[in-house]
């Protein structure tokens, strides 16, 4: 019962907000958030319930054999809801100071209760349709909100992209889903469990498990599919929180742990699946070293460390990127709402070159900042060191060294890049007065996003001031796990690794002996996060680097390697390989298959059917005998088959 | 019960004839109760039809009591089991909706006298659903037409009449066919009973007989090419009558048509026997969709629909498979929801219920009543065959078992029949969402909401038939 509620309290929230906005006015950010609390509360309270063997199960409906739908609630999808509904109910309370004023403040809260519905949806799934429709529909709740301030163009454009992007993910699904339907003739996630291993092939089986990684790379932002997430940065900051931070991109995470049986049972998908994580992992951070928007530095470190939790679920170690994915959630948030309290602050300003020193003006942003910064680079004690050398330690431990080594390299960059975030934002002078040529930023029009929103009708002018208290509370209350959260699994007794004891199966193959330990390893991953930091301080943080900052940074700008400027060029190939190829196709049905074959195709079929029709109408001529007559002549027709089948042929007498 | 004289009907018999009598009495009953009005008055109107629906209910519940258990009464000639009660509970059902419609409309005087008629037809059509012997047969079918002669008639318009005789001269034709088709076949295997025909080895005289049956009945069914009549007739009879015509005279023909092809043919020959059956069926659904494309009256349109619709429907006994039979019955009771609820909308846009109506009527229905345009668009989704109604999911069925029966051409004539189909209730829909001049539309009400009634029972129906594809099993005839 309270399942049923959990499910659709967040439904009935975004359908409230939709209808009764303009009537709830600033009513709707407090009840919007409400609903999300309660939501978090009933989770909360089925814990016990969720922790049970078996998970709370709850049927809604059964089409036809095999056919059933309903909601479970296991320890995997426990702990994407708690994530879903608690920090998700932090960040609904930061919209509210953060989205006040803004022309559409109901619609926001709308759209945000309607993402948490869909993602509920996901996670709560027994069925992979269910699944699928949750996986679609967080993709439209996504573009709701990318697109947010819709008179952006750059908004509305990346909202498409994101779309777009995702819909690849959705056909890679619905492959896999096809192939399961077809060959296990159920849907229940216990009946393909329990089945798939007659039903498919080694290739089939990686087929499935490839379809579903297609899904997971669109969705989770990995390596080719990911350039909507750094552009998906255009929608409001808690959005970028919530959606594109800390629970929809890691849905990808979520599925290949829900599916850990099949991946079990694949060698070649881990291979696959570990590889581009790693990647992805890698080269999302390089291109955060080479960002300038503090939201897209973000992104790209959200692309990398998700690229994480994929190598740990991909290579079989399935708590561990799980484990990441949960301390990610926090201190990724808290990153993003802290970014949202500089940003708030500085008008929409987002080019971290046209800040610097602000750690004065705003002291609990730097500090929630600089948490968060320590918690990612893996600072010992930290949620993030735990959880991150779980994961690299992980790729050791199942026999992939290379993927060790790339995991190793990336916590450096990543130490790297976030310190220089920190550096650049908060050390030295406030360089917002700056001329911006002297930064070296070409197209001031492009740079600061705060001249072109427009869609705050009270602040024209950058005026510091104070975060509300319903902004600085979440993120304060948001600090805590980012600290301590980590201790979950180096608690005596590893009570994170209890908990999901005997949920995820174990990889077939036998486990490699790890060449050194697990204390070995963390030392040499704490030395390369020194060595990252080491270099941030000396480019950005140390006094000489202060004293003259902005010429650095206009060197810096200007001499930016163009690969990295265009993120290894993935947006230019796909245009060039895709986009423009489509556009000469279409133009080319447009103008000559279009109106030359199908139209004309179908005014034949038309004007044929017609002329048909007028024949056989004027059959009808309304006369008695004429009707009789056909009767007689059809009769005549009948005996004479008889006639020749029966009696002629002499099969009868 | 045995005697000196053989057989006498015991009880049993007598209880298996029951629904099917219960609606042929009850007609005395309206008559007499409607001698004590003088005068005419929405009373007398309510009476008469409650009547009618109260012990259609009745009958109706008393024979899905009966539903598990085969029963071959009277020496198997009336056998009651679930095939028969299937069928009849559709005629039951399509009877009540057209009470439904014809409430509010026509001349009170007149109201007594076509119930009674009306359930004088459908007590045929019922007893043609449980006929195993060829009499019984005959007197059912006769009891359906006499009945529908009379209602055909029942209408100022002077095509009402022209209609009533067309149909009495051309289905007397028919008739006769059919006897002498009967005829034939006792005079092969000197029995009349369906049991001793499946026995009987087959003699051209016997081909020839059951072909000649076979024609008859394909004439009640208006397949091609004895459709002829069926538009001037739907055209001038009136409205609810046309709609009951569309349904129940089917249901009790197609039951009779499944009975023979399935259970009273020797199984050796049967497939050369039906053979000219499937020919029929193909040029059905060709000929009657094309037909439907040129028409612009809507009942005249609906008779070109039914025609191809029951091509489908018989499209699925090909091969006489045991799966066709049940998603052919599955497809009757749909196409009954859908047909019945095209001619509810149409029912609600004549003021009184026996108009023509047009197909410029239509026009930006969707902008003056956008819930019966809605409706409309919702029924003809349904008919030319697409999701989500019972129409598509009818139709795919009826494919899979024609496919798996081995009649893969006739499944591809079924593809091109609803292809061309597709034009010819999308014309409606667009018809009805053009932008139009409301001044030049002749814009008239029913003056009874309860057609409203018959489209909501008809569309929920729809869509839950094509959600939840319900077949029940035991619906294979049974010859004793």
């Amino acid at each position: 019962m309270l399942l049923y509620l959990l499910w659709l309290l967040p439904l009935f929230g975004g359908v409230l907000l939709w209808a009764f906005g303009p009537q709830l006015k600033s009513w709707a950010g407090p009840i919007g958030a409400a609903l999300i609390g309660v939501a978090f509360v009933a989770t909360v309270v089925l814990w016990n319930d969720a922790t049970a063997p078996g998970g709370l199960h709850a049927g809604l409906v059964t089409w036809l054999p095999g056919w059933s739908f309903g909601l479970q609630l296991d320890r995997l999808s426990l702990i994407w809801s708690l994530i879903i509904t608690g920090v998700g109910f932090l960040i609904h309370v930061y919209s509210i100071g953060y989205m006040d004023g803004d022309r559409a403040f109901a619609r926001f809260f709308a759209y945000m209760n309607f993402f948490v519905f869909a993602m509920m949806t996901l996670v709560l799934s027994d069925n992979v349709i269910g699944l699928l429709v949750g996986w679609g529909l967080v993709g439209l709740a996504s573009y709701f909100l990318i697109g947010f301030w819709f008179e952006k163009p750059s908004a509305v454009a990346a909202a498409r992209k994101a779309f777009v992007m995702n819909v690849v993910g959705d056909v890679g699904i619905m492959f896999a889903v096809f192939m399961i339907v077809a060959r296990i003739q159920s849907i229940g996630y216990a009946d393909i469990f329990a089945h798939f291993q007659q039903a498919f092939s080694p290739t089939a089986l990686f087929l499935v498990c490839l379809g579903l990684f297609i899904g997971c790379a669109a969705k989770s932002a990995q390596i080719p599919l990911h350039t909507w997430l750094p552009d998906a940065m255009e929608g409001p900051t808690p959005v970028s929180a919530l959606i594109h931070a800390a629970t929809m991109v890691t849905a990808g995470v979520y599925l290949i742990a829900r599916f850990a049986p099949l991946w079990s049972a694949s060698a070649d998908a881990r291979e696959l699946v570990g590889a581009i994580g790693g990647l992805t992992a890698i080269a999302g951070a390089i291109l955060g070293c080479a960002q300038w928007d503090i939201k897209r530095i973000l992104a790209y470190s959200t692309m990398s460390q998700i690229g994480y939790m994929i190598m740990g679920v991909g290579i079989g170690a399935y708590d561990a990127g799980v484990f990441h994915f949960f301390t990610h959630a926090f201190f990724k948030a808290q990153l993003f709402l802290a970014a949202g309290i500089v940003i708030h602050a500085l008008a929409d300003e987002q080019d971290v070159r046209r800040m610097g020193g602000l750690w004065k003006q705003m002291p609990f942003a730097f500090v929630a900042m600089l948490v968060g910064v320590l918690a990612i680079s893996g600072v010992p004690g930290l949620s993030g060191f735990f959880s991150k050398d779980a994961v690299i330690y992980g790729a050791l431990e199942s026999g992939h060294p290379w993927l060790y080594a790339v995991g190793l390299v990336t916590a450096g960059i990543t130490a790297y890049y976030m310190f220089r975030l920190l550096f650049v934002t908060f050390f030295g002078a406030y360089r917002g007065n700056v001329d911006q040529s002297d930064l070296g930023i070409r197209h001031p029009e492009l740079a600061g996003t705060a001249a072109s929103t427009g869609h705050r009708s009270d602040e024209e002018e950058p005026h510091h001031h104070a975060p509300a208290w319903l902004m600085s509370v979440p993120v304060g209350i948001l600090i805590v796990p980012t600290i301590a959260i980590g201790w979950l699994d180096a608690w005596p007794g590893a009570p994170w690794r209890q908990f999901f004891a005997g949920f995820f199966p174990r990889v077939n193959e036998a486990a490699v002996a790890a060449p050194f330990s697990e204390t070995i390893s963390t030392v040499l991953v704490f030395v390369v996060v020194v060595a990252g930091f080491a270099i941030a301080y000396v480019r950005y943080g140390a006094p000489a680097a202060l004293r003259d900052a902005i010429a650095r940074l206009r060197t810096e700008t200007v001499r930016m390697p163009a690969v990295l400027v265009n993120a290894y060029y993935f947006d230019a190939a796909y245009d060039a390989l895709l986009v423009r190829p489509a556009r000469v196709l279409g133009g080319w049905f447009d103008r000559f298959v279009d109106p030359h074959v199908i139209d004309a195709g179908v005014r034949e079929v038309a004007i044929t059917s017609q002329w048909l029709g007028h024949l056989f109408r004027s059959f009808q001529t309304g006369l008695v005998r004429a009707y009789a007559l056909s009767i007689a002549f059809g009769v005549l027709c009948i005996v004479a088959y008889y006639a020749y089948a029966f009696a002629f042929t002499g099969s009868g007498r | 019960m045995s005697s000196a004289l053989g057989n006498l009907p015991s009880s049993a018999d007598y209880a298996a004839l029951l629904p099917a009598f219960i609606v042929a009495i009850v007609p005395l009953l309206i008559l007499f109760v409607d001698l004590f009005y003088r005068e005419s008055g929405k009373w007398r109107r309510v009476v008469a039809t409650g009547i009618a629906v109260v012990w259609l209910i009745v009958a109706a519940v008393l024979q899905g009591m009966q539903y598990p258990h085969d029963y071959a009464a009277f020496g198997g000639a009336f056998v009651q089991g679930g095939f028969s009660i299937v069928f009849s509970e559709i005629v039951i059902v399509a009877t009540i909706a057209t009470l439904m419609l014809s409430i509010g409309v026509g001349r009170d005087d007149q109201v007594a006298g076509t119930t009674a008629l009306l359930l004088w037809s459908a007590s045929g059509a019922m007893l043609m659903a449980g006929a195993s012997n060829l009499m019984i047969v005959f007197l059912g079918l006769e009891l359906l037409s006499l009945g529908l002669y009379c209602l055909c008639a029942m209408s100022k318009r002077p095509t009402a009449r022209e209609s009533a005789l067309k149909y009495l001269i051309l289905s007397s034709m028919a008739s006769a066919f059919l006897l002498y088709g009967s005829a034939l076949l006792f005079g092969a295997t000197g029995s009349v009973g369906f049991a001793a025909l499946a026995a009987a080895t087959v003699t051209p005289l016997l081909a020839l007989g059951a072909g000649l049956f076979i024609v008859g009945l394909a004439f009640k069914l208006s397949l091609v090419p004895f459709h002829a009549w069926t538009p001037d007739v739907y055209e001038g009879a009136p409205l609810p009558i046309t709609a009951f015509m569309s349904v129940a005279t089917k249901a009790g023909t197609l039951a009779v048509l499944a009975r023979f092809a399935y259970a009273a043919l020797p199984s050796d020959r049967a497939a050369a026997i039906l053979a000219p059956l499937w020919v029929l069926a193909a040029l059905s659904m060709v000929i009657g969709n094309l037909g439907a494309l040129a028409q612009t009256d809507m009942k005249r349109l609906l008779a070109y629909s039914g025609i191809a619709q029951v091509g489908y429907i018989v499209t699925a006994f090909a091969g006489t498979t045991a799966l066709g039979l049940r998603y052919a019955i599955l497809y009757l009771a749909g196409y009954m929801f859908m047909n019945l609820g095209a001619f509810a909308v149409v029912a609600l846009m004549a003021r009184d219920g026996d108009a023509v109506v047009g197909l410029p009527r239509f026009a930006g229905l969707a902008y003056r009543r956008p819930w019966l345009a809605v409706a409309m668009t919702f029924f003809l989704i349904g008919l030319a065959g697409l999701p989500p109604t019972i129409g598509f999911t009818g139709k795919i069925l009826i494919l899979a078992a024609s496919v798996g029966a081995g009649y893969a051409w006739l499944a591809g004539v079924l593809i091109l029949g609803t292809a061309i189909s597709a034009y010819v209730y999308f014309k409606i829909v667009r018809v009805m969402f053009a932008q139009v001049d409301a001044a030049h539309v002749r814009d008239e009400r029913s003056p009874s909401a309860l057609p409203w009634v018959a489209v909501a029972v008809c569309a929920a129906a729809t869509l839950v038939l094509g959600l939840v594809p319900f077949t029940p099993s035991n619906v294979l005839p049974l010859v004793k």
